[in-house]
């Protein structure tokens, strides 16, 4: 096999580079907007959705996360995963190729929790309770229990990028399928269905499920 | 006994070196996602027990609705390894 450093971009780092210049547009110009805003009228159009959007992420959020001080250091991070995800798993309605259906967009995802859940145990634990973590509550075991616990470290994240990768490649797959087999005419009536099952609602879900995954991992690696 | 089948079958596979081992990698991907079957159980357990808790506690419907996907998302972990490892022996060999 031969690789280039500098190859042609693959259509889903192409579709995730055009999402992110989309999504960053919108939200810059969101940020710079809500510091005019008038707190004492009611917001409207544009803003208004904004500031829903938020409002109903930081209430949910809030029901897992109660302290104020891991809220605030995990709720951006959260959100840019949630938005992020969201757009880009229904991205593929709009005739990009869906970004996670390139291993090397879910690993990337894979790397950014597992150094997230570095920095949250850098944050918030001290090297001594993480030790004893790993060791155990049996200080015997120890020669058995911390290689066990290393692989939990690393195949935490592994899997979590790993599901998001397969549940969008099985869609990709499966629809790739039916187009081949019915035509562009059966394909026309096939589509309705499989892009409302593959891209809409497995695609939200997963979105959904990383998201609440990575709020667990993260308040379980800031309290171990 | 046991030798000779793996004989015949190292013989087979030399003879028929291609067309063996597609045929082998195609059979290994319709028995990797065997593995579908537990996670299939093991989610409709959860699904049946999140129905259960919500005929008991109807109010408590949005968090257990939250938990049943996330649990199950976790379950499905396995089978969507038996998923690659079909799509690795189909595609990327």
């Amino acid at each position: 096999m031969q690789f280039d450093l500098i190859g042609p971009i693959s259509p889903a780092v192409f579709s995730t580079l055009v999402i992110i210049a989309i999504l960053s547009v919108i939200f810059i110009i969101a940020g710079l907007w809500v510091k005019k805003l008038d707190p004492a009228k009611t917001p409207k159009g544009f803003m208004f959705i904004m500031i829903t959007i938020v409002d109903f992420f930081n209430k949910f959020l809030g029901g897992y996360i109660p302290d104020k001080k891991r809220f605030s250091f995990f709720a951006p991070y959260l959100f840019t995963i949630i938005i992020f995800l969201a757009v880009a798993n229904v991205s593929s309605l709009f005739g990009l190729t869906a970004p996670l259906s390139n291993i090397g967009v879910a690993m990337s995802f894979s790397i950014m929790t597992f150094i997230m859940l570095r920095i949250t145990e850098f944050k918030f634990i001290s090297i001594k309770d993480k030790l004893n973590s790993l060791i155990g509550p049996v200080k015997v075991l120890a020669p058995i229990m911390i290689p066990i616990n290393l692989i939990g470290e690393f195949s935490t994240p592994f899997s979590m990028g790993l599901r998001l990768f397969v549940n969008l490649l099985s869609g990709a797959i499966i629809a790739s399928i039916v187009y081949g087999l019915l035509g562009w005419f059966g394909g026309l009536f096939a589509g309705v269905l499989l892009h409302a099952v593959f891209d809409i609602f497995f695609g939200l879900v997963q979105a959904f499920v990383f998201f609440m995954l990575s709020t667990v991992s993260l308040s379980m690696a800031s309290e171990a | 006994m046991l030798d000779t089948i793996f004989n015949s079958v190292i013989r087979f596979a030399t003879e028929y070196n291609e067309h063996f081992s597609n045929g082998m990698a195609y059979l290994g991907a319709g028995i990797a996602v065997i593995g579908g079957l537990g996670p299939g159980i093991g989610q409709g357990f959860a699904a049946g027990k999140a129905a259960e808790a919500v005929g008991r506690q109807p109010e408590a419907q949005s968090k257990i609705l939250v938990t049943t996907l996330v649990t199950q998302a976790v379950a499905e972990t396995t089978g969507l390894y038996g998923l690659v490892i079909a799509i690795l022996l189909i595609f990327a060999r």
